[in-house]
Order: structure tokens, then sequence, then C-alpha cells
């Protein structure tokens, strides 16, 4: 009996709650479901890759505007994109895209907007929903904080309301093959498919240039470098600044001053700071051989842990481990002119008998060298800035200028792969300056040629194309 | 071991970097940037290695007063007041610690910035001297572009500033121009040097 009543009352009781449901709920769904039918929803939507973006991350979506830009009290206010990843939901994006107020009257608009963050291989569906909310109320999007109606006159009055969204179709997608050499464009192939699978785009063709002329002189200095593992000798001119490095410790050590060392106002990540370092662990060699102060004030805190790490090496290395003393290498200010301060009372205090400035420099270059000229100390300085090193050249006995300073670790050790790295170098520039002579004759051509006949204008436009190919590209 | 390891990571993010520099993928700009993460990261706190060596430094000529150790004094005062007024009130417009910084950093870092211009002269006065033929040059072309800069120079001769200014467009640039490209090569050559492991002394030892 009391099953029979039980299998009577659940499905009853069921239909009943659909029933009551169903009406409940019947103005929502017959209001929604009048928006969607009623024209306000996005129409062919279609994406594809964005074509100007190398990245691969970007694609570009374009729908239909819907036919009905006012609604009961609704306008269309703007567009949201919903994205869904591998067959995933659809996730709302939180970016809006404004809609443009249409004429009356006219055809639905075409409407875009760019979507970034995608990955290659990833499949992608898009949706897009049109908004509609009150005009005169602040409104915002599901998933958005509430945001705070601005108060005074002419602000919109009541709380802020939820648009109403009304999704399109899922979107379809075309897919692009192009093919670009230099300036020369193959034309493309559009086809379109359900997904966007976004391409996946490894290499920048635009800077084969660039990565040839790596290779070429990549090849120059493993072949010089063979060159001299063969025994050969070879010649680097006598560099006054590096061969007074000897002069100004002997100097130091007979005055019985201490050396000062200052490996500029870098970090580490600057080329002309580890060669700094590199030098650092030559001069620190010798100053442990004979036991002359060598003191380190460092602008950078990486570059101190350095500058400890290599001395103490040196000392190390020269059979001195006592003599190595942590406190001569420190750590002053990170502060340009803070920095140029101290070292400025550390040279009027301790009167070091030589002062070597090696590294990158900016505007204290001028003030740390007339400082030291002062004091009387032997300067010696090495910078790649080309903008101070006209100050060091004044203010200094001796200056390694740019690549001088690169030469000097190579100069000092005279190991023969870095001798022969050099005159890779110098290889290398001479190639440099040939192309560019030859670029200069060329352009100079093409300027004069384009107001000639037709075959020189021809020759000209061959000749700009090929200057266009080994410019760099961005 | 010591070297090897450290050889090896300068190897690695070297190839990945140049090998970022030809891929446009977006994957590659996501890796450049977190290396960027992880450099500020490691130089954080290298600034705290910093201020240990720093107050090392300075308290141990307080407590030992060495010579000049009244300046120590000062550096480790300094220090304190503006971490105190910058942990405990913030570093914002309006706190303590942005008027000391606006009204006792800033003007002493322009007072040393000023030294500049008395410095400039100082060195052109020992230096302009018309000892060698190059000299001569140096000091001709000196005497023309300063002529040409200034409104007295105009006034003198009209063509002066037309004078400087080629001098400064064109030899001065053809100069600049040829220590750069050999500055750019040197740089590359030296990269390599540092990637492939030939270039060791910044390590420690050979």
């Amino acid at each position: 009996m009391r099953s029979a009543a039980n299998r009577l009352t659940g499905p009853a009781f069921s239909t009943l709650a659909a029933l009551v449901g169903v009406l409940l709920l019947s103005p929502v769904l017959v209001r929604a479901q009048g928006l969607a039918e009623a024209g306000t929803a996005p129409t062919g939507v279609v994406v594809v890759p964005d074509p100007d973006d190398d990245t691969g991350a970007k694609a570009l979506l374009s729908w239909q505007a819907p036919r009905i830009a006012r609604f009961r009290d609704l306008d269309l206010v703007a567009y949201r994109i919903y994205q869904s990843a591998n067959d995933g939901p659809y996730v709302g994006l939180l970016e809006r895209v404004v809609a443009e107020p249409a004429p009356p009257g006219a055809e639905p608009q075409s409407v875009s907007a760019a979507v970034s963050g995608l990955w290659s291989w990833r499949k992608y569906r898009f949706k897009v929903a049109a908004l509609y909310a009150p005009k005169d109320r602040v409104w915002y999007m599901q998933g958005e904080p509430e945001p705070k109606v601005p108060e005074g006159e002419g602000a919109p009055k009541g709380p802020p309301v939820w648009a109403r969204e009304v999704l399109s179709e899922p979107s379809i997608a075309g897919w692009e093959l192009r093919f670009r050499l230099g300036p020369m464009t193959v034309p493309t192939v559009t086809r379109y498919t359900a997904l966007l699978r976004m391409p996946a785009r490894w290499y920048s063709s635009e800077r084969t240039n660039v990565l040839l002329a790596c290779l070429l002189y990549a090849m120059i200095v493993i072949w010089y470098i063979s060159h001299a593992r063969r025994g050969r000798d070879i010649y680097i001119r006598p560099i006054a600044g590096i061969e007074a490095l000897d002069d100004a410790i002997g100097r130091a050590t007979e005055m019985g001053k201490p050396i000062l060392y200052v490996a500029g106002l870098s970090g580490l990540g600057d080329i002309s700071t580890i060669t700094a370092m590199t030098i650092l662990g030559r001069v620190a060699r010798r100053t442990a051989e004979y036991e002359t102060p060598l003191l380190v004030p460092s602008f950078d805190p990486l570059v101190m842990l350095t500058a400890r790490e290599i001395v103490r090496e040196a000392y190390l290395d020269a059979g001195k481990p006592d003599a190595y003393r942590e406190q001569d290498i420190f750590f002053v200010t990170d502060r340009q002119f803070a920095y140029v301060a101290a070292v400025d009372g550390i040279m009027i205090r301790e009167r070091p008998a030589a002062n070597l400035y090696m590294g990158y420099f900016f505007a204290e270059a001028l003030i740390l060298a007339e400082t030291g000229a002062a004091t009387g100390a032997i300067q010696i300085a090495g910078t790649d800035a080309d903008t101070q090193i006209p100050f060091f050249v004044t203010a200094c006995d001796y200056c390694l200028m740019g690549e001088e300073l690169y030469a000097a670790s190579a100069y000092l050790s005279r190991e023969p792969m870095l001798l022969a790295q050099l005159k890779a170098q110098d290889l290398g520039k001479l190639l440099v300056a040939a192309l560019m002579g030859v670029g200069a004759v060329a352009a100079t051509a093409v300027s004069l040629f384009m107001f000639g006949p037709s075959w020189l204008q021809g020759a000209a436009s061959v000749i700009e194309r090929l200057i266009n190919c080994l410019s760099p590209a961005g | 071991m010591k070297v090897r390891i450290p050889l090896a990571i300068t190897f690695i993010t070297a190839a990945v970097l140049i090998a970022i520099f030809f891929t446009p993928h977006h994957l590659g700009e996501q890796i450049q940037a977190r290396i960027s993460d992880w450099l500020r990261v490691v130089g954080g706190l290298g600034l705290v290695l910093g201020i240990y060596s720093l107050l090392q430094t300075h308290l141990r000529k307080v407590a030992r007063r060495s010579r000049d150790w009244g300046f120590s004094l000062v550096a480790v005062v300094s220090f304190a007041i503006m971490a105190v007024l910058g942990i405990g009130w913030g570093i914002g417009q309006g706190t303590s610690f942005n008027w000391v910084f606006n009204n006792v950093y800033a003007p002493l870092d322009a007072t040393m910035f000023s030294l500049l211009a008395f410095f400039v002269a100082s060195a052109a006065y020992r230096t302009f001297r018309a000892r060698t033929v190059e000299a001569a040059l140096l000091l001709t072309a000196a005497i023309v572009v300063m002529f040409g800069r200034v409104p007295l120079g105009e006034m003198i001769f009209p063509k002066a500033p037309d004078v400087a200014e080629w001098i400064m467009a064109y030899p001065t640039t053809a100069a600049k121009r040829a220590i750069l490209l050999g500055v750019t090569l040197g740089s590359v050559a030296m990269s390599l040097r540092i990637m492939l492991g030939i270039e060791r002394s910044h390590l420690g030892g050979e």
C-alpha cells in the first residue's frame, strides 16, 4: 500500500514541481527566448590569425552587429567575447568592445576586435555576446566587480545593473597560408574551418640577414682559433694603456700606497663590467705578488661579490691567501653621484698611487678623473662609453678606448685562443667597413639612377631591393 | 664543478636568449620576461648583501675609532634614519622620507653634478696645448665649436654656428661611429668568449 502510494506521489510531485518552475520562470524564458529570436544576437562570427602579429598569439574576430539595437528599454551598449580552448567551456573575456551606434535604417555593421594570449596548436572557438543595458544606468558584465555609481548632477540614478547578454553561434575560423621572402610576398590562400588552430611562428624571416652575419662572424672566429691552435704566432699591436698597468702597480708598490680600482657604474649584465672583472683578476694577481693594497669600491652589490671572489682566487693563486683583505672590496651605494662623492673622498684620504677606471661610466667620469689627477696618481682608464672617452683621454695618463678594453684580457694573458679572437674581430671590422663602402656607393647609385632612363631605373629598383634585404629588420 | 656549473648555465641561457631573438613566438617573450624577473630577484638579494657589506665596513670603522670614523658614523646614522622613515611612514609623496630625499639628497646630488662645469674648464685648460699636430688640430676644432655655440661667436662671425654644427655632424659623428663599430664587434666577440667558456676569469681563477 505504502509502496504503491510512493510510486504514485514520486512522479506526480516531480511533474507538479516542473509545472510550477515553468510558470515561475516563464517570463525570464520568454524574455530570453524573445531576445534571441528578435535578431538581437551577433551573426557571422569569423576569426582569423592576425596577419601583422609575428608572435602567433593574436587573432582578429569579426562579426555582424545585431539587427535590433534597442529592445524595450534596453540599448545595445557593447559586445563581449567568449573563448573556448580545446573544446572546453566558453569563458567570457573581461575586455568589452564598445558598440558604435548605427544610423537608423542602416544595414547591420561589421564589427571587429582583437584577441590576444592565444597559444600555438590549441583549438579555439569564439562566441560574441551582444550586451544590452539601459543607457541611463551604470551597467557591468557578469564576472566584473560592481562599479561605483558616480555622484553629482547628471549622474545615473539607481544601482548598477547587469547587462543582458545574447550569445551568437560559434565562430568559424579562417586559415591563411602565406609565404614571405624579403620584400616579395606570395598571394594568400584562405580556407575556413570550424575551429581556429593558431599557427606557430618559430622563426622570424626578417632577421635572416642578422643570422647569416652572426654565423659568418662565428665561422671567422672559429677559423682563427683553429689557426692559433696550430701554434702560429699572432701579432697584436702594442696598447700603451695595458703596457702601463705593470708600471702603475710597480709605482704603487714603491710608494707604499694602495691601488684604487673602479669597475664602472654598470651591473654584471654589461660586457664592459665583465671585462673589468677580468682585468681586475690580472691586477689582483700582481698586487698579491707585491702585497700592494687593492681598494675596490663597488657600485653594484653583485659586482662587489664577483670582485671579492676574483681577488680572493687571485691571492690564492699567488700563494698569498693571508694578504687578502675582504674589507678592501666593499659596496658603497647604487646612486651615481653619491658613489662619486664616496670614491673622491677615498682618493683624497687614502691618496692611492694608481687609479684604474675600467668599465662603463656616465657623467661622473670627469669628476673621478680630475680628482684623481689632483691627488697626483697615475691614472689608466678603459671604457666603451663613447661619450666619456674624451674626458678620460683628457684627464688620464692612459686610456683604453672601446674595443681596446675588450682586448685587454687577451693582451695580458697572451693566450692563443683569445688573441685569435682579436684577429677575427679585426677581420669582421674590415668586412663591415667594406660593406659600408659598397652600401654607400649603391645608395648613391640608386639616387642618381632613379631619374635616368628606364633601364637605369630598373637597375636602381633592383639595388634598392637588395639594400632592403640586407638592412636589419626591427 | 665550481666553474663548470656556472659555465653550463651561461651557455644554456645565452643560447636560449639568442634563439629568442630570432623567434617571434610569444613563448620567447614570456621566457625573456621570466628571466628579467629572476634577474630582479637576484639583484634584490644582492642588495641585501651589499647593505650588509656597507654597514659592516662603517660599523667596524666606528667601533675601532679608525681614521675619519666620523664620516662612517654619519653614513650609519643617515642609513638608519632613512630606513626608519621609509619603513615606518612609507616613501610616497608627502612622507618624511620623501621630504628628506628632495631637500637633502637631491641638492647634494645636484652639487656633485655641478662640479662637472668646473672640472671641464680645468681639464680643458690643462689639456688643450698645441704640442703636436694632432693636439693643435684638436685645439682648433674645440675653439671653433665653442665659438659657434655661444651668441658672441655668431655676432663676430655669422657662419660660426654652421661651421660648429658641421664639425659635430660629420667628423665627430664619423669618429663616434667608428668607435661604436669597434665596440659592437668587440662586445659580440667578448660575449662569444664568455658564452663558449673560453673567457672564464670573471668566475674566479683561470
